[in-house]
């Protein structure tokens, strides 16, 4: 069964053809929807692209200018400075919280950074005696380029989450228009053909019996019509005096008696 | 003066102090770093360094360079160097030599401290160390969860215990009270220093003094500008500054209300020598006044080579090579990271 | 189906790094940084000591950790475990390369990127860009 010829496996019936009328009618209109969710879709996706892209550049800007400051921190603070800080770790007081948008019925995460207030004192006496201000703005830096990574790994996000919704938008848009609109098509053109034929075959019949009737009319008739001659004709006989009933004893009489005679 | 210094230096120290002016025509000149200042890549720099004294350290090592690694390469020669002139020097000078050190081992005491509150490895803390400061019994820190403890187990047989008592009275060991606590110890290491040179007399006392005065006041101006707007209370940055020096004790009185930077500069400016050093800096920055005072020093450090017969030349040799280290630190990670524009933002030649 | 996978909506997840020694440096000193009881940190500092198997097994805990929402990835690291990266298509938590100091970034080279080449010609992307 190839898709084309593929219909549902119903009764051909008149209410049949009805709900899968109703059905055919609604895929098309579910059809439109999803169409239209794809596109926005895709809209919204073409924008992400783009900020995507923007992003990645200005990342770029910001992590470059992130390590530079960290060396500079470096130079001023001495070497030692990343020992402190590496060893100094507690728990994370910068945090993201993700939460979600909804853009035509798909959830995107978007996530937000925020200073967790309960998380480790920062050390803010790092480099006390000598580059202390260095290290400042190496972090402020450094919390600059997380916002915008912050930024990034959302639109990344929405961008994979939107990718896998268009992808499953379309495959449902395609479902509808090349299976399953065309399956009911075919049913409805399949329950029609039925009921036709089956409408032929009444019309047919009732042909035949109309036939059939009037042909039994019609020999009626010509008994009838037989019968008025024959009654035409005793009563003329009977008019000359001779029955018919005689004539035709004589002759079936004689026909009796010469039954050896050939001719 | 000091005629009698000249009769009796050479007995003892002549040697030394021959070897540490022949180190000081090692150190990379004016012409080095406009070289080094062109390069492209990593190899470059370690081209042009292999033809100075940094080349046997940086020539077994493989090509993808990283600017840790030509730091700890050219830190290892100090130390190299720093060793062999311990192992000559006779006393008074070893002690002077070992007085050096001091500032580094109380980072490292600091490092270790900080990471056994944080519960990290040992081993891996002893790795990051830096080699000047290290002490025999440094691995032993780690079992120490108070100052108490600390004290009496592991400081008492260092040099620094004398430091330490000072600042014993904190139980609690915190992020906030282990920086107040590396800078009270080297506010003691400083003062100690700085008795030990007046007691040696002559022109090391002379030049050494001043010098340490000036590291001095530039700790204090330092604390009092990275401790503005945060916990650090009025009495506890003027804890922090050392009892001699310039500012001492008017200026620190001064210093220890600032609550901005135009204020400590108004301070500064009363002193004439500090005059110079603000006067370079606009109003309202302050990013470039390290830069400004690594100058200063390099200067006070390079005049103290002027003179002979005495122990500042070996202060200022060490602190001459760590500024250069720090150099060619800022040279490799402009170069490294493409940021060739700022290269001479902050490289401080020295002659 | 990942527009109907479930998005925890946690309020605070946390940021995971593997990366050089200066760049964790730097993103600790942001505050990025987290040790819990057990000492698990949420970042892993690679040098030539480390070994791709530690950094493969690094991603894998990260990714699969509830509370981590991101994954900041060294450019160069992630090219060492390339095949992992570009496997793994979960939206959260979600995988950024970052570039680092000693190497530039090459937008080539970028899982996402490429995918966002993948699906769209490649001038379309280049005239994005402008």
């Amino acid at each position: 069964m190839s898709g084309q010829t593929q219909r549902l496996n119903v009764v051909p019936t008149v209410t049949m053809l009805g709900v899968v009328k109703a059905r055919l009618i609604g895929a098309t209109r579910g059809h439109a929807l999803l169409k239209k969710k794809s596109d926005a879709l895709t809209v919204q996706f073409r924008a992400i692209l783009k900020k995507i892209v923007a992003t990645k550049e200005s990342m770029g800007e910001a992590m470059r200018a992130s390590s530079f400051s960290l060396a500079e921190a470096k130079y001023v603070a001495g070497d030692g400075v990343r020992h402190v800080v590496l060893q100094s770790v507690r728990s994370a007081s910068l945090r993201v919280r993700s939460h979600q948008e909804n853009v035509a019925g798909v959830k995107l995460p978007k996530f937000t950074h925020f200073v967790d207030p309960a998380g480790a004192s920062s050390p803010s006496l790092t480099g006390l005696a000598r580059g202390g201000q260095q290290v400042s703005a190496c972090r402020a830096a450094h919390v600059k380029a997380i916002e915008v990574l912050v930024e990034l790994a959302s639109l990344q996000t929405s961008f994979l989450t939107l990718d896998e919704a268009i992808k499953t938008t379309n495959r449902r848009v395609n479902a509808l228009e090349n299976v399953v609109k065309p399956r009911l098509e075919n049913t409805i053109t399949y329950i029609k053909g039925e009921l036709d034929e089956l409408e032929r075959e009444d019309f047919f019949r009732l042909k035949k019996i109309q036939g059939y009737k009037r042909r039994e009319v019609e020999r009626q008739m010509m008994a009838a019509k037989l019968f008025a001659e024959e009654q035409l004709a005793e009563d003329l006989a009977l008019k000359r005096g001779v029955s018919m009933g005689a004539t035709t004893n004589i002759l079936v009489g004689g026909g009796d008696k010469d039954e050896d005679i050939i001719f | 003066m000091y005629s009698w210094e000249m009769l009796s230096f050479n007995i003892h120290d002549g040697f030394l102090e021959a070897i540490v002016r022949g180190n000081r025509s090692g150190l990379l000149t004016q012409a080095d770093y406009n070289n080094l200042c062109q390069c492209e890549t990593l190899d470059d720099i370690k081209m042009h360094l292999s033809a100075t004294e940094y080349g046997p350290y940086l020539q077994n090592e493989p090509s993808p360079l990283h600017t840790t690694t030509i730091v700890e390469k050219c830190t290892l020669k100090l130390v190299d160097e720093y060793k062999h002139m311990l192992c000559q020097a006779n006393e008074p000078l070893s002690t002077f030599l070992q007085y050096i050190t001091y500032g580094h081992m109380i980072d490292n005491v600091v490092l270790i401290v900080t990471g056994t509150l944080h519960e990290r490895d040992v081993n891996e803390l002893l790795e990051k160390c830096h080699p000047l400061g290290m002490f025999d019994s440094i691995a032993s820190l780690a079992v120490a969860q108070n100052m108490r403890e600390l004290y009496r187990l592991v400081l008492v047989d260092t040099p620094l215990a004398p430091y330490f008592s000072e600042c014993i009275t904190s139980e609690d060991l915190d992020d906030m009270n282990i920086e107040i606590m590396r800078n009270t110890l080297y506010k003691a290491y400083l003062q100690d220093f700085y008795k030990f040179c007046a007691k040696l007399g002559g022109a090391t006392a002379d030049i050494m003094c001043n010098l340490l005065s000036f590291e001095a006041d530039r700790r204090a101006v330092n604390i009092t500008i990275n401790s503005i707007g945060t916990e650090l209370t009025r009495d506890d940055r003027r804890k922090l500054y050392s009892n001699f020096g310039l500012l001492f004790p008017y200026g620190h009185e001064e210093l220890a209300v600032c609550e901005d930077v135009d204020q400590v500069r108004g301070v500064m400016e009363k002193y004439p020598p500090y005059q110079s050093i603000f006067a370079k800096i606009s109003y309202g920055e302050s990013q470039m006044l390290d830069k400004a005072f690594y100058e200063e020093e390099v200067k006070r450090l390079r005049l103290s080579f002027e003179q002979q017969f005495h122990y500042a030349v070996f202060f200022a040799y060490m602190r001459l090579r760590e500024q250069e280290i720090r150099n060619l630190m800022w040279i490799s990670e402009c170069v490294a990271q493409n940021q060739k524009n700022r290269v001479h933002d902050s490289v401080v030649t020295i002659f | 189906m990942a527009g109907r996978s479930n998005i925890p909506a946690n309020n605070s997840a946390l940021i995971a790094i593997i990366a050089d020694e200066d760049t964790v440096t730097g993103f600790l000193m942001a505050g990025v940084g987290n040790v819990d009881l057990r000492k698990k940190t949420n970042y892993l500092l690679v040098d030539n000591k480390t070994t791709v198997k530690q950094i493969e097994d690094a991603f894998k805990e990260f990714t699969a950790r509830e509370d981590i929402a991101i994954v900041l990835i060294s450019q160069y690291i992630a090219n060492m475990i390339r095949f992992l990266v570009d496997s793994y298509n979960k939206p959260i938590p979600a995988i950024l390369e970052i570039p680092s100091k000693d190497h530039p970034y090459d937008p080539a080279s970028d899982s996402v990127l490429s995918r966002v080449k993948y699906l769209f010609s490649a001038d379309s992307v280049a005239s994005d860009r402008r």
